[in-house]
């Protein structure tokens, strides 16, 4: 129980850091001096001071809506899977929940998007729906495809199972289905190549575009969900396709974990590096190859048993 | 005459439900129809066919029930029939529903072999002595499913469900769909059974592809009532992929799977009959106070209708299929049926399903964008028209309709063990394995699929946890006391306004974009530009309407065929005299033939040379020269 508490302080604690470091790097990478790893910390408390402006002309849903932005993610930490071998984990939530629980909470973010009668929030919900239906159907088969794997449904018990015995005859299936998961990891999360965090052109935003009324601790609880949730895709990518470590004590295996989340987001860095951002027509081809390897994935578990 | 058992009981019961809160909302709605006795006449008449259809014993009596009930609900539709558009919708629904008639009569002829009076149970053993029980099978699944409204027979949802008064709209969507559902369930089950593995596969692709069509044309649609009637077109889809999926699992002998997936489609039947009745009823609120079903026209009526608009939002959240609502519930029970397949022999088949899950996970992340427009263009944002800005929330009546369905919508999410109880038992009826100890093992917080490894979800728990955390961060929110001020949205300087806010057509932008070889939109647009200069222009113009490709295919050709065909039925009766005598003679010379060719020794050459013969002698004797 301690373990299971502990994970999940530390990931929301390691949150902003995560999206810090991020940005820390691409910008080291660019050869521009790289902002303190603490910049995210600094940035939320500073929002937590500020007034809250709220629109003349939007309704209650923009004083509800940021609240149930963040709550189906925080719900989300408590179900992800055991960092260490026999620690607590939550038994009886499933993949479909999880990516129910994140579609709440997009739910709301494009509503909160509409409310302000800004021209801005209304193209960014748009964008967010389209890009978020598309990435659904990749969603449940992937999940589909490495419940197979991991011979369980359950996120908890999946994620014991890979690292208990991790499906060696499979690897073929679990690296599409890896390859899949990753690119929605990107879509999910807003990064380039899909999204980009940093922009504020209003022909490019989509995440922006939706939060562009929003002030104080509103933009704070809406900063702190977009961390939560990468925490969350980060997460599970570690836990479900590199589940190893579990097996050493509670510090190293934490040590472990978080250096697999740090691994994942220097590889989101460096793809944010390496490519453009793709024209929002061009997503949907993206996520396209998102659905062909996860289809891919199902395929080669049912005919070649690899 | 009549029967009670558990499948009967049970859609009495989903007609309970939907009917006891439509009642409030039918009499609140009442003052503003002109013709009320007509009205009520048929309302109540329309209440108590669907009554009469599912507690009905035999053919006669069903068949009676179910034409009263398609009458009932055209007259209804034809209440304020002050529009040419209102005559043609119940026209068109007129004809539908007797197209789906005359199967269902030609069915019932071969199934109680001329005695109409004969009780279901006795018609099965008159099927089985039947040499060609799929083609009863396609029968009923186009008389039943021409009524549920799934593709390719799904055309006039969205023009009759709009023209009728809201209260009925959200009868017929929600109710009458669910009784062609009961229809397709009884006659399976007592009077088709056991069915072959193809039948299932066939109603699967029919789900499928009717909750992809439903959404795609939902999310296109700018009339509030057709939208949502495309989205009932989307829900008998899911319904259907449940249903189909039951139906394989049961011929690859597959019982617990099999009754898992025919409870998940009943439980998604009382759920869209919950939501899909709730969104009418919202939807006819704000038609009622804006005189207008064209959703650009609304916007902020949050302020006005907090009522509605908070009951709107939580049927959005659960007919999205977002967790903890029921919706999800339903939802989830479908997919879990569908990763069942993972235990199906047939390659084929194991690799064929993730097809229908792509569909029907797609089809869900649609409803959630089309319910983000359906609700942020009603609801929220500036008013778009002087109508929505004089809005105000509707009389009492309507108000308890609405909030006693939410109440139906609450008690689906909250007392699912319950439910699932049920419909276990109907399904034990039928000589299935009680699976509800295995959906509930540990007491009803959990719930298990019966797959082996399957998933696990706890609803109650689920919405626990998320109703605290928010409160949770809703009082440290309080605690914080943050001070707030008001100010107008920014937009680069200028002020806000309705027109410069997003509009319906706008946010399915991309999406139409994307599916535009699907929708193949006629656009319209004009511009006025300021002394020919192509980038400065002082008013502009837009717009765009997306007919159904069906409709454009399918029934225009078959109209036009019909036509063709008229054409020469004209020209025959038109003829001289002479050509009759021809034609006799033609008649004999191939009744003659196909004599030679049927009955007696069949060679090509006999055939060819007799064919060559016939067609000379048809076109040199009747059609003759080309004038």
């Amino acid at each position: 129980m301690t373990a299971y508490l502990l994970t999940i302080v530390i990931l929301l604690l390691i949150a902003p850091l995560l999206l810090s470091f991020i940005k820390a790097l691409k910008m080291y990478l660019l050869y521009k001096r790289p902002i303190s790893l603490l910049q995210g910390y600094r940035n939320f408390a500073k929002l937590m001071q500020k007034e809250t402006i709220i629109s003349k002309e939007a309704s209650n849903i923009t004083r509800i809506a940021p609240f149930l932005v963040l709550a189906p993610l925080l719900v989300t930490l408590f179900f992800l899977p055991p960092v260490v071998h026999g620690a607590f984990y939550v038994s009886f939530v499933d993949a479909f929940t999880i990516t129910g629980l994140i579609a709440l909470s997009t739910f709301f973010l494009m509503l909160l998007g509409l409310d302000s009668a800004s021209a801005f929030g209304g193209m960014g919900s748009s964008r967010e729906a389209f890009i978020a239906a598309l990435v659904e159907p990749a969603m449940v088969l992937t999940v589909f495809s490495v419940s197979m794997m991991a011979g369980d449904l359950g996120v908890g018990q999946a994620g014991v199972n890979l690292a208990a015995h991790f499906p060696r005859e499979h690897t073929a299936s679990f690296l599409f289905a890896a390859i899949s998961f990753f690119i929605l990891l990107i879509a999910e999360n807003g990064r380039i190549p899909v999204d980009n965090p940093e922009t504020h052109l209003e022909l490019t935003m989509v995440h922006e575009a939706m939060i562009l009324d929003i002030t104080g601790v509103y933009l704070a609880i809406i900063e702190t969900a977009a961390s939560v949730k990468f925490v969350i895709f980060a997460s599970l990518f570690a836990s479900l396709f590199l589940p190893l470590g579990l097996q050493y004590a509670l510090p190293i295996a934490i040590a472990i974990f978080v250096f697999k989340l740090f691994l994942i987001a220097a590889a989101v860095a460096l793809i944010e590096v390496n490519t453009a951002k793709l024209r929002l027509f061009k997503v949907p081809n993206l996520l396209g190859i998102a659905i062909v390897f996860a289809f891919l994935s199902l395929i080669t578990f049912y005919v070649l048993g690899a | 005459m009549f029967q009670f058992d558990t499948l009967s009981l049970v859609f009495t019961a989903l007609i309970i439900l939907g009917v006891v809160p439509n009642l409030f909302y039918s009499y609140g709605y009442l003052p503003h129809i002109e013709r009320k006795a007509y009205y009520q006449i048929h309302y109540f008449a329309f209440i108590l066919s669907m009554v009469g259809v599912v507690v009905s014993a035999n053919a006669l009596m069903f068949l009676l029930f179910w034409e009263l009930m398609s009458l009932a609900s055209w007259q209804l539709i034809l209440t304020e029939a002050k529009e040419k558009k209102t005559l043609d919708a119940a026209r068109f629904y007129f004809l539908m529903t007797h197209f789906g008639f005359v199967f269902l009569l030609l069915f019932f002829l071969i199934a109680t072999d001329g005695n109409l009076e004969l009780g279901f149970s006795a018609m099965h053993s008159i099927v089985a002595k039947f040499a060609y029980p799929t083609l009863l099978f396609f029968f009923i699944a186009l008389g039943f499913l021409s009524k549920a409204g799934a593709v390719p027979l799904h055309v006039w949802l969205p023009y009759a469900h709009p023209e009728a008064p809201s209260p009925v709209s959200a009868l017929m969507s929600g109710v009458m769909l669910k009784v062609a559902i009961y229809g397709l369930f009884r006659f399976l089950f007592d009077v088709l059974y056991p069915w072959p593995l193809e039948w299932g596969v066939v109603i699967l692709v029919i789900g499928s592809l009717s909750s992809l069509v439903g959404v795609l044309y939902a999310l296109s649609e700018h009339d509030i009532k057709a939208l949502l009637a495309n989205h009932s077109i989307e829900n008998i889809g899911i319904i259907l992929i449940g249903f189909g999926m039951g139906m394989i699992f049961e011929s690859m002998g597959l019982k617990i799977l099999s009754s898992f997936a025919f409870i998940a489609a009943l439980f998604h039947t009382f759920n869209h009959m919950s939501f899909k009745s709730l969104l009418f009823m919202g939807a006819g609120s704000v038609l009622h106070q804006t005189h207008t079903k064209n959703i650009e026209k609304y916007g902020g009526l949050i302020k006005a209708m907090p009522v509605t608009a908070l009951t709107f939002l939580l049927a959005s959240i659960s007919i999205s299929a977002l967790p903890p609502t029921n919706g999800f519930l339903s939802e989830w029970m479908i997919f879990q049926s569908m990763l069942g397949s993972s235990h199906l022999g047939d390659t084929s088949l194991k690799l064929a399903i993730p097809f229908a899950i792509f569909a029907l996970a797609m089809t869900g992340g649609l409803a959630i964008a089309c319910f983000v427009k359906a609700y942020g263009i009603t609801f929220l944002g500036l008013h778009r028209s002087i109508n929505a800005k004089h809005a105000h929330e509707v009389n009492i009546l309507m108000r308890a309709g609405m909030i006693l369905m939410a109440l139906v919508v609450v008690t689906l999410m909250l007392f699912t063990p319950f439910y699932i109880d049920w419909f276990d038992k109907v399904l034990t009826e039928f000589g299935y394995p009680s699976v509800y100890e295995r959906i509930f093992p540990e007491g009803i917080w959990h719930m298990h699929s019966v797959n082996i490894h399957g998933g696990v979800v706890s609803p109650l728990i689920l919405l626990g946890a998320l109703l605290g955390v928010t409160a949770l961060l809703m009082f440290g929110y309080k605690v914080l006391d943050v001070k707030e001020r008001i100010h107008r949205t920014w937009s680069c300087g200028y002020h806000a306004s309705a027109r410069t806010q997003y509009s319906a057509t706008g946010f399915a932008g991309p999406i139409r974009r994307f599916f535009g070889w699907l929708y193949k939109p006629d656009e319209h647009f004009s511009r006025e530009s300021i002394e020919g200069d192509s980038s400065k222009f002082s008013d502009s113009h837009y717009e765009v309407h997306v007919r159904p490709l069906f409709e454009k295919t399918l029934y225009q050709s078959v109209g036009k065929s019909a036509n063709f065909m008229s054409y020469w039925i004209y020209r025959l009766s038109h003829f001289e005299q002479t050509r009759y005598a021809a034609m006799i003679f033609n008649l004999m010379l191939g009744v003659l033939f196909s004599y030679r060719i049927f009955a007696h020794d069949f060679s090509w050459a006999t055939l060819m040379l007799e064919g060559a013969v016939m067609i000379i002698s048809i076109k040199v004797l009747i059609i003759g020269d080309k004038r």
